[in-house]
């Protein structure tokens, strides 16, 4: 109302500015890239009159005095102050404000003022993405939003990323959730960053809104839209780079290894099987065989415009991205098509709509398991070359089962998905009564998920698992289609009483439904033994992979009311209370319905009078608190069905019988977070300085556990399984503080800073099944016992293993020390914890976990004449990692550190002997849990754009060039390939099988806006 | 106009929340899967839930593997000594209450029990000609794997016509072994009355499996006069020992005339180690495999289960079970130029009656889905429990017992024995190992007849004839039964 106040009077004075005297000034106001603004308020001070800026950006002002001061105020930047000296044409660069406090954030149903958030919302807006272009949306808010940690799963074009939003509230599905224009979107690589708008992420209980689902947190995205009267704009983003990788581990050249080889085999009593080291030479790494530069190129176009009543806008893009590892054959293309209109039917009746189309072609290699390809680059002997002496693929015998040659694994691998999806979404906004709005909206996604893989026959060396026998060539086809929809209805009341009581109120209600089905074959013998043929009308033996599996389909549903009552006095006092009823299809009769109640407040101190100070400009402090749901548990936890496998052979032939699945919980309920936030928003220094300062606590009780039950149930049975309980309960607690500061020294010189951090205590509260514990992971072959737990009082999937004290040195040593099975000189000796005198499972402890204690994120950019400098850097510190891509059998190669092994007394007091006779060193302890904590660099550019007078020659509104580094250098004492990696599992993350490194690229790009 | 547009602004909001105000019975699904308390409406519907009952047979694999490893017939094997720790320490009988493998075993017979209950809890709902073969069925599945349960694990908890439902295991208790045992008995009673010695499907159970079973039951409880009296009616049954010994235990040889009860797998459906049981090939035959083998015949596998020097000296130099029994690698490379790496605990023998086959097609993981079906009770077995029963049945009947071995000796191409009194006995054990070894009998049987602290290294008696109780399952049941003596 104020500002609205405040423009009337700008437009007014400037009609009657009718001072005689003294000069006119004119100039140009461009924003921080040279790009004119349209509607620039230019007023001159303590007069009352000004003008606006036409559509270049130009303003004249007659009749003004030498030292009489201007200022330019603009929504989205910050104002500025100009005193006139002469008779000139002025300049005048506006540096953006994206913490503006009039911008409007998105924090569902509804948008607010950033001024009067009562919540934790934290924004990226379309300027972050295009700086820094990401290929998933997830890269923009890596290191970028306080709260949000985001790992890889790994580095290969068009895989995911997992996002948890202030730390990892639940042993289940922890994924938040993701609305893109109100729609849900659960895999964001469909989504093109360069069509995104903003994204806000709600990370307390103001997220509440959104009830059994809001849990994980939630983040919306707002596509981008048509400006109201404006001619038709086209920008064209697009840039080209080579990947390569960011890291190569050091391994045993084949000399080395025969010195190692031989020596563990003397060890453990046998002849040693290499006579002449003088042969043998480097040898092979495979790692160099395996990664290779590749190409990645993205082509974006857009186009947006808009009349008096209507706005469009469309955009088109082209993502193509080879594999660091196997080329084309872990390769990413994507294909996007966008568009929205919006038309104001009546003045008070408006239409909006939009649609995305995205077509995806992904091939994979197998990646960070045993037997994937870099595991086998690791293990594979260097004294095998790649090729034999008849040029063949070489054998990878004696190497154990599951290692094979990775340069015939890449060439024998075929394994490609393709995607289509179409998001399209249409709304009606209706106001009435003055104060009323009703809006409807409906938003839907189908897509098809078609995949095909295929095996060809193929022998990598005896006995190997990956080995295809003659005529048994296999291929597999999927088909998956999904589809939803979501319908919104809701009604809102704004008012304002007495010109300082502010009040919205919301009503609303949501419908969501999710179905899906699945169709898969399995089929051998393709003729030619070549993926031309394959497929499933070529193949022979057809299995229906659905036949004996009940999941074919899936409906699941979710019905909601909500309502929301937001009121302040004043902008100075704020309040808002949520409330959301949902009814949830995956939960039974007993607990269908949940309430989901959560309230916020704010104080914005600076609006008080005894606050009045020149430093800090504005100060608000908020709280919030209230009780979210998850519901991502899967359907018919609650009931009994026959979905279990009843397979057996009369004839000779498979018959599909019936049996029980899992065992039922009818009173299985959604988990339930207790969310409480408290934080201040402030900015100083002539707002400057943006700041934010938040402590959260998020206790989630009712965890879904599967927890150990008593075999005589019957759970070990195929498809059978323990049912799901509500027996858990974990707190993640911590601070988040960030903060931006920009300033513009010259006209020709701004810079920018941000920061944030964020820390985190993850503790389990309680695990209330049998055991107290829930076990994961996976650490190595032959090891019964996964390696991560959930377990109460350590923080969710900790690693559980033996602690090592040093190394036997001498034969005293082991008589003084516990009694542990095989031990010799040059053994890791474990801790008795128990002091029983016995070292075995039931010594094993906390030896670490994978979740980060801090997080950061640092940002730089400055701009100086045409060209810009941005460089954003993010470090994880504390978070663990299990060594786990060392096979460890007899004959397979070694990272170079088992060069430092225990030799003799006094050698070494980390790393054990080698020796292939019975020994305890490859136990799970702590000797293979590395402290994963890292800083990188992620992206650091240089940019250049032409002036404004030649893009004026040229008839374009901007031309930029730049050239990037992303992941430029990661320091880390971590040994694998990439400390940022995990698999994303609550229990059993941070477990590295080798997994595929984040490439570094060098990229050159341009933007062209005209 | 203003009514009208008063109007038509209250049906757009009225429509707007009446169009989309789902009432509850929006949210609620069924799913395409029949619910558990809804089924046996017809015969199709016991028949479905009736492969369901069989399908654990396939799990008993590890049984198998375990009945020779702890024996002194084999040795673990694998890849190294922390290779299936289970198996190694079962090997060396060091196990202990904390051991995966036999937490299998407990839990996957359970299972059996479990489907198999789940069908007798509802054996009465629906009629229809041929339920009490259906029912039969179902009772012989529980008898075999209470059999299995017993056998491992002495006294266990019994309960019968319905699936133990979730909380009845904190109040269960361990059954006395010989209560187990007489439900056994009632069940293969009552199998081997409704079921035909002969059936069309192969693969389905008989009355001479249920009798078979019900005598080797009776035995186990040395109730040699009723083991005497069930075999008998299993040998004047349709089997005749299979004249080519070599054929038997090749995929000719499967179902073959002296097949009384065998297990059933295929080639045609894997699974991977997350859920061995939920093969349907022969998980066993992959474990007991040549360690990376390239060569004729045989297919390759981990190395497990691996048959020592005693038992290879055991057998007669012209005794023709020994090459069908035992794989001596050396010298099959030798004579075929096939290649294979030495795991551990290499002892230069394989057991090659459940070795795998050339040309299987191994759908799924190669090593987990042989074909191989597992001969349970093989019609030599029958008459070498006969002879057992026979002799130690009270009185003896020598005579039989000294005929029914040599019926097995004699297709061995073996001369027969006029052994008297314990050489007889004595005999009647050689030949029983050198008939089965490789099959699994051979710990119970040592167990069974004392014998087993002289002969296996690190045998305690009053300890090793049971296998622990998994500690955990003893946990998950509310911690209240005694572990077995010793552990």
């Amino acid at each position: 109302m104020k500002r609205f106040t405040c423009l009337l009077i700008v437009l007014f004075g400037g009609v009657i500015s009718m001072y005689s005297q003294s000069i006119s000034v004119q100039g140009t106001v461009l924003d921080e890239n040279n790009v004119p603004l349209l509607g620039v308020n230019v007023l001159v001070k303590n007069q009352s009159r000004g003008t606006t800026t036409d559509f270049d950006g130009n303003f004249i002002i007659e009749s003004i005095n030498v030292g009489d001061v201007l200022q330019f105020s603009y929504i989205g930047f910050l104002p500025k102050e100009i005193t006139v000296s002469s008779n000139q044409t002025l300049k005048i660069v506006l540096q953006t404000d994206s913490e503006s406090l009039d911008e409007v954030v998105v924090i569902g149903y509804g948008t607010q003022q950033k001024k009067e958030i009562t919540g934790a919302v934290s924004v990226v807006d379309s300027k972050t993405i295009e700086e820094l272009n990401p290929v998933r949306v997830e890269q923009a808010l890596q290191g970028r939003v306080a709260g949000v940690n985001i790992t890889s799963t790994s580095g290969s074009p068009g895989s995911a990323s997992n996002i948890s939003i202030r730390g990892i509230s639940t042993n289940g599905d922890s994924r938040p959730l993701i609305l893109v224009d109100g729609a849900v979107i659960e895999d964001l690589s469909v989504i093109n960053p360069n069509d995104i708008e903003s994204i806000s992420v709600l990370k307390d209980a103001t997220a509440g809104i959104y009830g059994v689902r809001a849990a994980n947190g939630v983040i919306l995205i707002t596509t981008k839209g048509g400006k109201k009267n404006t001619d038709l704009r086209v920008e064209l983003d697009t840039y080209t780079g080579i990947q390569e990788t960011s890291r190569k581990l050091p391994v045993l050249n084949a000399t080395e290894y025969a010195v190692i080889i031989n020596e563990a085999f003397a060890a453990g009593g046998e002849n040693p099987p290499f006579n002449d080291f003088s042969v043998l030479g480097e040898g092979t790494d495979y790692q160099d065989e395996i990664f290779r530069e590749a190409f990645i190129s993205d082509v974006n176009v857009s186009v947006y415009g808009g009349g008096e009543k209507s706005t469009y806008s469309a955009g088109a893009g082209y993502l193509d991205q080879d594999g660091i590892v196997g080329g084309s054959k872990s390769n990413f293309e994507r294909i996007t098509g966008r568009g929205s209109f919006n038309y104001d039917i009546l003045d008070n009746l408006k239409l909006s709509t939009t649609a995305i189309y995205t077509h995806s072609n992904r091939s994979t290699l197998p990646e960070n398991t045993l037997g994937s390809v870099l595991f086998n680059a690791i293990n594979m002997a260097p004294t095998i070359p790649v090729f034999d002496a008849n040029g063949e693929f070489s054998l990878a015998e004696g190497l154990g089962n599951e290692v094979i040659n990775p340069v015939a694994q890449v060439a024998n691998t075929y394994n490609n998905s393709q995607v289509d999806k179409i998001t399209g979404t249409a709304g009606l906004a209706y106001d009435f009564f003055d104060h009323f709005k009703a809006e409807a909206r409906y938003q839907f996604n189908y897509s098809e998920v078609k995949g095909i893989s295929f095996f060809p026959e193929v022998f990598y060396g005896s006995g190997k698992v990956f080995n295809i026998s003659e005529d048994r060539n296999v291929v597999n086809e999927s088909t998956n289609f999904f589809r939803d929809y979501t319908f919104d209805a809701f009604v809102s009341y704004t008012n304002s009483f007495n010109d300082v009581h502010n009040v919205t109120a919301l009503l609303g209600t949501s419908v969501f439904k999710s179905t899906g089905d699945f169709y898969g074959f399995t089929g051998f013998n393709i003729p030619g033994n070549s993926f031309d043929n394959a497929s499933i009308e070529n193949a022979s033996d057809v299995v229906d992979n659905y036949i004996n599996v009940s999941n074919r389909i899936f409906d699941s549903r979710l019905l909601s009311y909500f309502a929301r009552l937001q009121y302040n006095y004043d902008q100075k006092y704020l309040i808002s209370a949520v409330i959301r009823r949902d009814g949830s299809s995956n939960f039974g009769p007993k607990n269908k319905f949940g309430y989901f109640p959560s309230a916020s407040a704010g104080w914005v101190l600076s609006e008080e009078k005894f606050f009045e100070n020149n430093i800090v400009n504005f100060f608000k402090i908020r709280t919030s608190f209230g009780i979210l749901g998850n519901d991502r548990i899967g359907a018919f936890g609650y009931t009994s069905l026959l979905n279990g496998e009843g397979t057996y052979v009369f004839d000779n032939e498979l018959f599909f019988g019936v049996a029980a699945g899992r065992l039922s919980n009818p009173e299985l309920q959604w988990e339930e977070q207790t969310a409480f936030d408290i934080g201040i928003d402030a900015r100083l220094f002539g707002s400057k300085l943006d700041l934010t300062v938040d402590y959260f606590q998020r206790r989630t009780d009712e965890l879904l556990l599967v927890p150990q039950v008593s075999g005589i149930l019957g759970v070990g049975a195929p498809g059978a399984g323990a049912p799901i309980v509500n027996a858990g309960s974990v707190e993640n607690k911590g601070w988040e503080f960030s903060f931006t500061y920009k300033q513009l020294v010259t006209d020709d010189f701004d810079f920018n800073v941000s920061f944030n951090l964020t820390t985190l205590e993850n503790e389990v509260l309680s695990v209330a099944n049998e055991n107290g514990f829930v076990p994961g992971g996976f650490f190595a072959v032959g090891q019964g016992e996964a390696p991560s737990r959930m377990e109460a009082g350590q923080p969710i999937g900790y690693f559980y293993g033996l602690k090592s004290d040093g190394i036997f040195q001498n034969a005293s040593d082991i008589a003084s020390a516990a009694t542990q099975s095989n031990a010799n000189v040059g053994d890791l000796r474990y801790v008795d914890q128990n002091g029983d005198g016995l070292i075995d499972s039931d010594d094993r402890v906390n030896i670490g976990d994978p979740i980060p204690d801090l997080t950061m994120g640092l940002n730089i950019g400055f701009n100086y004449k045409n060209f810009d400098f941005i460089a954003y850097a993010f470090a994880s510190v504390g978070n663990d990692m299990v060594r786990a891509y060392d096979r460890n059998e007899i004959r397979t190669n070694k990272t170079s550190f088992v060069l430092n092994r225990w030799t003799g007394p006094g050698t070494t007091d980390i790393y054990p002997r080698v020796n292939i006779g019975p020994n305890s060193n490859n136990q799970f302890s702590d000797f293979y849990v590395e402290d994963a904590s890292y800083v990188r660099l992620q992206n650091v550019q240089v940019g250049y754009s032409l002036n404004n007078a030649t893009t004026d020659q040229l008839g374009i509104r901007k031309l930029r060039f730049y050239v990037s580094v992303n992941n430029a250098f990661t320091l880390t004492e971590y040994n694998g390939y990439d400390p940022s990696a995990s698999t994303g599992d609550p229990i059993g993350a941070g477990i590295d099988q080798g997994f595929y490194p984040v490439p570094r690229v060098y990229s050159a790009g341009l933007n062209f806006k005209f | 106009m203003k009514i009208n547009t008063l109007k038509k602004r209250i049906i757009f909001t009225l429509v707007a929340f009446i169009a989309i105000s789902c009432s509850d019975d929006f949210v609620d699904v069924t799913s395409e899967n029949e619910s558990a308390d809804n089924y046996f409406n017809s015969e199709e519907e016991y028949q479905q839930a009736l492969i369901g009952a069989y399908d654990l047979l396939q799990a008993t694999y590890l049984n198998v593997m375990i009945g020779e490893i702890a024996s002194d017939n084999t040795l673990a094997g694998g890849e190294s000594a922390n290779d299936v720790i289970g198996f190694q320490q079962i090997d060396k009988m060091s196990h202990t209450p904390v051991n995966q493998q036999l937490r299998d075993v407990w839990n996957w017979m359970f299972a059996g029990v479990n489907r198999a209950n789940y069908i007798l809890q509802f054996q009465d709902k629906t009629d229809f000609e041929g339920r009490s073969e259906v029912i039969a069925q179902a009772r012989f599945l529980r008898a075999y794997y209470y059999f299995e349960l017993v056998k491992f694990f002495g006294d266990v908890p019994l309960f019968i016509d319905k699936p133990l439902e979730f909380g009845e295991q904190f109040d269960i208790v361990r059954t006395p072994r010989a209560e187990v045992y007489d439900q056994i008995e009632a069940d293969l009673i009552f199998a081997a009355e409704n079921l035909p010695a002969t059936q069309a499907q192969t693969g389905r159970i008989t009355s001479g499996a249920a009798n078979a079973l019900l005598g080797k039951a009776y035995l186990y409880q040395e109730q040699f006069t009723e083991a005497a009296a069930s075999f008998e009616k299993v040998i004047s049954g349709p089997y005749t020992l299979a004249q080519d010994y070599e054929s038997i235990f090749e995929p000719e040889g499967e179902n073959g005339p002296g097949s009384v009860f065998e297990i059933q797998y295929t080639d045609k459906e894997g699974a991977g180690f997350g859920c061995l049981q939920c093969s349907e090939g022969n998980v066993a035959v992959g474990f007991n495999g040549i360690r990376n083998f390239t060569g004729p015949i045989f297919g390759s596998g981990f190395s497990f289960n691996l048959p020592v020097q005693d038992v290879v000296d055991a057998f007669s130099e012209n005794d023709i079970r020994k090459d069908v029994a035992i794989l001596d690698i050396d010298a099959f490379a030798n004579a075929t130029g096939a290649t294979f790496i030495e795991g551990f605990e290499h002892t230069g023998y394989y057991n090659r009656k459940y070795l795998a086959r050339q040309g299987d097609l191994n759908t799924g993981d190669a090593n987990l889905t042989n074909p191989n079906n597992y001969r349970s009770i093989r019609f030599a077995d029958v008459l070498l429990m006969a002879a057992e029963a026979n002799f130690k049945k009270s009185p003896p009947d020598e005579g039989k017992a000294r005929e029914y071995l040599n019926r097995v000796r004699v297709r061995a191409q073996l001369d027969p024995v006029d052994f008297v009194g314990s050489i007889l006995l004595d005999q009647i054990y050689i030949d029983r190992r050198l008939e089965l070894v490789g099959e699994g009998h051979r710990f119970f049987d040592l167990v069974r007849t004392g014998r087993a602290a002289s002969e296996i290294d690190g045998f305690v008696a009053g300890k090793h004839e049971l296998f622990p109780i998994p500690a955990i399952e003893i946990e998950l049941a509310g911690n209240n039964w005694e572990q077995n003596p010793n552990y």
